[in-house]
This record gives structure tokens, sequence and C-alpha cells, in this order.
């Protein structure tokens, strides 16, 4: 009888050690994933500051969209700053949205399009918004696997008990916003 | 099998490719030294015969010859480096990986620096778009292959060696998303870990083959002939008999894996119509014109190496690499099988 008792206590135990092992390293990935956004944040910047003057002497409209990602930039810096993440979120998806008009200026142009100069720059464009959406996008995928690992039942109780270490907040980013869903919608196939 | 049940989720076809990958080598030194046993039964029962007919013992020499050589009265030569020569080549496969899996195409690593037109910078950046949507800590090399048809394959026993080959005629005829789509589908080979499978048993397969299809063309064209009768016999012999036998690795590539890369493909890109488009203009392309592509790919030395890694297999369209050899059993699944896997409805 004891011996049967020794042994619940050792699973349940070995149980927990396993649940509390996965969960910290469903947390380190998400911290992992944060990294590498700000990573790609950083170099979109870069990406930006060098775009605008190669497309600077092809449109004066792009004094305001520097001047306008250089304030974004700094609020976001600001916001990280301050651990505000929902602002900080706000003011980097307005970057986003600069670059894809951006990108729509390109397609305005034809003379643009045929520079092999300017079209290396788009895809380098394309290639960062495209690294930063995949960098959220793992995130947030990390995110969510922790949350059904945190959430669900006999994996709860643990957390409930060590909750300073296992219990963390962690905030989705969204990807794109609501013209990039209805690019999507208006998507259509071409062959 | 374990296909019998298979798993949707791709964290447990890592632990059954790894168990799979060891059992390849190990059913490799099996069937070696299966076949060096046999040689040894037909080479020393003739000796043990006039033994028998001397003590005038009535029972079967080869019989009584297995039973000596495993009780280790009579010494296996052949099985033991039948042996050897399995082990060798799985050295060989192991030291070697990606140089074999490239060889007989010329090839190309493509890096920021070394890319020469847009279509490659836009390779180059796709992969590590895919990399970090994939959560990977290492970047595979790029490689673009110098050929018309159009086909993809990725490689690597690690991370250090894990590779992704596109071909030219690929780049030139996919649009950035689809060649998104298609880097996709290669890099979740990688994050599968099927590319260490699909290695293991491509090269073995193939391995013994090459070095037997070398000394097979030196005696044809060698003029000193005499007195290798006995040689030429055993390596034609081991030219045809061999596939066959190895052949019997490839069972362990299971048939869901290019079917769980195209989901692996769709969950990083989180959009199936470039990958539909990409498989189609591919098979598009190779049921349109199939002798053309059947001259490239037979002229493109080893192809066989990359028959089981390909994204879209030739055969698929009727389009065999080796003339006179056809696989005994195809590895990819049918177009439309993979089109309705993806939830592609055209």
């Amino acid at each position: 009888m004891t011996i049967l008792f020794i042994i619940i206590i050792l699973a349940i135990f070995a149980i927990f050690i396993g649940v509390y092992n996965r969960l910290i390293r469903m947390i380190e990935a998400v911290n992992n994933n944060e990294r590498q956004i700000d990573i790609q944040l950083d170099r979109r910047y870069k990406v930006f500051e060098s775009l605008i003057e190669v497309v600077k002497k092809y449109m004066d409209y792009e004094q305001t969209t520097l001047k306008d990602v250089v304030a974004l930039r700094n609020q976001a810096q600001s916001a990280k700053a301050s651990g505000d993440d929902a602002a900080r979120i706000a003011a980097e998806n307005g970057i986003s949205k600069i670059a894809s008009g951006i990108n729509l200026v390109f397609e305005q142009y034809p003379d643009l399009k045929a520079n092999q100069n300017a079209l290396q720059l788009q895809e380098e464009i394309v290639s960062t918004e495209n690294k930063l959406a995949y960098s959220k996008q793992a995130l947030n995928d990390s995110i969510e696997r922790y949350n059904a690992e945190k959430k669900s039942f006999f994996q709860a109780m643990i957390v409930s008990l060590c909750s300073s270490k296992l219990d963390k907040q962690f905030v989705y980013w969204n990807l794109g916003g609501a013209d990039k869903i209805a690019e999507k919608e208006s998507y259509t196939v071409k062959l | 099998m374990a296909d019998t049940q298979p798993s949707t989720d791709w964290r447990d076809v890592i632990a059954r490719n790894r168990r799979r990958t060891y059992f390849v080598m190990a059913t490799f030194v099996a069937l070696y030294m299966a076949l060096g046993f046999i040689i040894d039964i037909l080479y020393q029962s003739p000796l043990v015969h006039a033994q028998l007919l001397q003590h005038n013992i009535n029972e079967p020499a080869p019989l009584v010859t297995a039973k000596l050589l495993l009780t280790g009265k009579l010494f296996p030569y052949a099985t033991v480096s039948a042996g050897v020569v399995a082990f060798i080549a799985i050295l060989i496969t192991l030291t070697f990986n990606n140089r074999i899996m490239l060889m007989g195409t010329s090839y190309r690593l493509i890096t920021p620096e070394s890319a020469q037109n847009l279509a490659e910078t836009q390779l180059y950046n796709a992969v590590e778009e895919m990399k970090i949507a994939a959560g990977l800590q290492f970047m595979p090399k790029v490689y673009v292959i110098d050929a018309d048809y159009m086909n993809a394959f990725a490689s690597g026993l690690n991370e250090k060696s894990a590779m992704i080959a596109v071909t030219k005629g690929l780049l030139e005829k996919l649009d950035r998303d689809e060649v998104q789509a298609v880097v996709a589908h290669e890099l979740s080979h990688i994050r599968h870990q099927d590319t260490r499978l699909i290695l293991t048993v491509s090269v073995l397969t193939n391995l013994m083959l090459l070095i037997i299809d070398v000394l097979f063309y030196n005696l044809i064209f060698s003029r000193d002939r005499r007195g290798n009768q006995g040689i030429i016999v055993v390596i034609i012999l081991l030219r045809y008999l061999l596939p066959l036998i190895t052949a019997l690795l490839a069972l362990y590539l299971s048939r869901k894996r290019e079917l769980m890369a195209d989901a692996g493909a769709v969950e990083l890109t989180r959009q199936n119509e470039p990958l539909a488009r990409a498989l189609i203009k591919i098979n598009d392309a190779h049921s349109q014109n199939p002798e053309l592509h059947q001259q490239a790919y037979q002229q493109t030395a080893h192809d066989e190496l990359r028959q089981a890694a390909y994204i879209y297999s030739p055969k698929t369209a009727g389009i065999s690499s080796r003339p006179g050899f056809s696989s005994l059993w195809s590895t990819h699944p049918s177009l439309q099988q993979r089109l309705k896997a993806i939830g592609y409805k055209g």
C-alpha cells in the first residue's frame, strides 16, 4: 500500500516537472521570437533610410514620408522604453502602412519599375516587410502554443502554484491592418 | 510501421524520422551482410561438399556450410567484407552528404553578395523569410542548379549541412510568391528532418551502384579482358541485383512526407494558392514536354540520387531519369492528391 502511495507521489512529481519544464521552454521561445522582431524592426528602419534617399530623386512627396517614419520610429522607441507594448505595436504598424504605400507608388511610375536599382530596392522593402510579418507570425504562434498549454486542464493548476515563474501575459502582434485582409480577399489567381 | 497511425504534428515526425534513419542504416548493413553470407555459402560449399564425400556423410552441403559459418568454424570472409563495405558506405554518406546529393549537376552557392540577378536575390530572401517564419536558428545554404527543368530539393544531415537547391528553370518560370511557396515546402522538409532520412536512403541505395557502374564501364572499355571473366560476371550481377535489394530501403520513406511538407509550407506562408500554382506550373511543364524533360534529366548525371528528394517527381509525368531502370514504387503522391490535401479548388 505504501509502495503504491510512493509511486503515485513520484508520478505526480514527474508530471509536475515535465509540465514546468515545457512551459519554461515555451516562455523562452516567445522571448526569443520577441528579440527576432526587434532585430527585424531595426533592420527595417535602416532599409527605409536608404530607400527614401533613392526614391527622393523621383518624387518630392518623400520628404514628408521620411519625417513620418522618423516620428513613428521615435514613438515606438519611447513606448518600448516605457514598456507600453500596445503603443509600440501601433507605431510600428504605422510604418508598415507607409511601406505598402511606397510599394504602390512604385507601381505607378513606369521608369522606376524599369530601373534595376529601384527593383532591387523594392525587393528589399518587400523582403523586409515579409521578414517582419513572419517574425510576428512566429511570435504569435509561440504565444498561442504557450497560452493553450497554460490554460489546459491540469497544467493550469500547476501554473497557479508557481504563477510568478509560469504565468506570463504576452501581447499578440497585429499581422497587418484591415487593408491587408481586404487585399487577400480580393486576391485572384493569375495563370 | 507507424504510417498506419500518422501523426499530424510535425514534432512527432522528427522523432520518427530520426528512428527510421537508424533503421535504414541497420537494414543497409544487414542486407549487405546477408548478400555476403550467400556468397560465402556459394563459395565455400564445394569445399565442404568434398569433405563430406570423403567422410561419407550424406547431408546437404550448403546447409552444413551455413552451420559451420554461423558457428565460426569457417571464417565468413564475404560476410565480414560486405559488412565493412556497408560501414564504409555509411561513413562516406555522412562525410560527403551534400556533395553527393549535388553530384552530376553544375551548381552555384547563392549569398546576398553572389546573387547575380533579382530572381536569385528573391530566392535568398525567400529562404531567409521562411527561416524566420519557421523559427529556425540556422540559415540553410542556398544553391541554384544550372538546369532548364523545374525542380527543387532540400538536403542535409544537421543544421550545419542543411541546404536548399533550386533549378534555374524553376527560378525563371515562377514568380516571387511561388518561389517562396517552394522554398517553404523545402524548409518544411528540413524542419521535419525528412532531409536526413531521404539523404541516407538516396545515397545508400545509389552509392554502391555508382561505384559498380564505374567498375563496369572500366571493364567494358578496358582492352585486357582475359582472366577477369569471373569478376565481370560478379559485377554484372551486382549491377542488376543491388538496386533491387537496396530499393527495399525506400520502404522507410513515408508516402506522407511530401503531403506533410506541403502542409508545412501552407502553415508557414498562411496561403495555399502560390504553392498550388507552383505545383501546377511544374506539372504542366513536365507533362507538356515529356521527351525534352526526359532528355534533360537523363543528361544530368546521377539524377537518381535526387529522385526521392525532389519537390516534384518526374515519374509523376511518366518521365524516368534512368533508361531501363524504373523504381519499384512511387515516392510521391499525385498532383491531384497534393492539391486536394492543401485544400486548393482550382
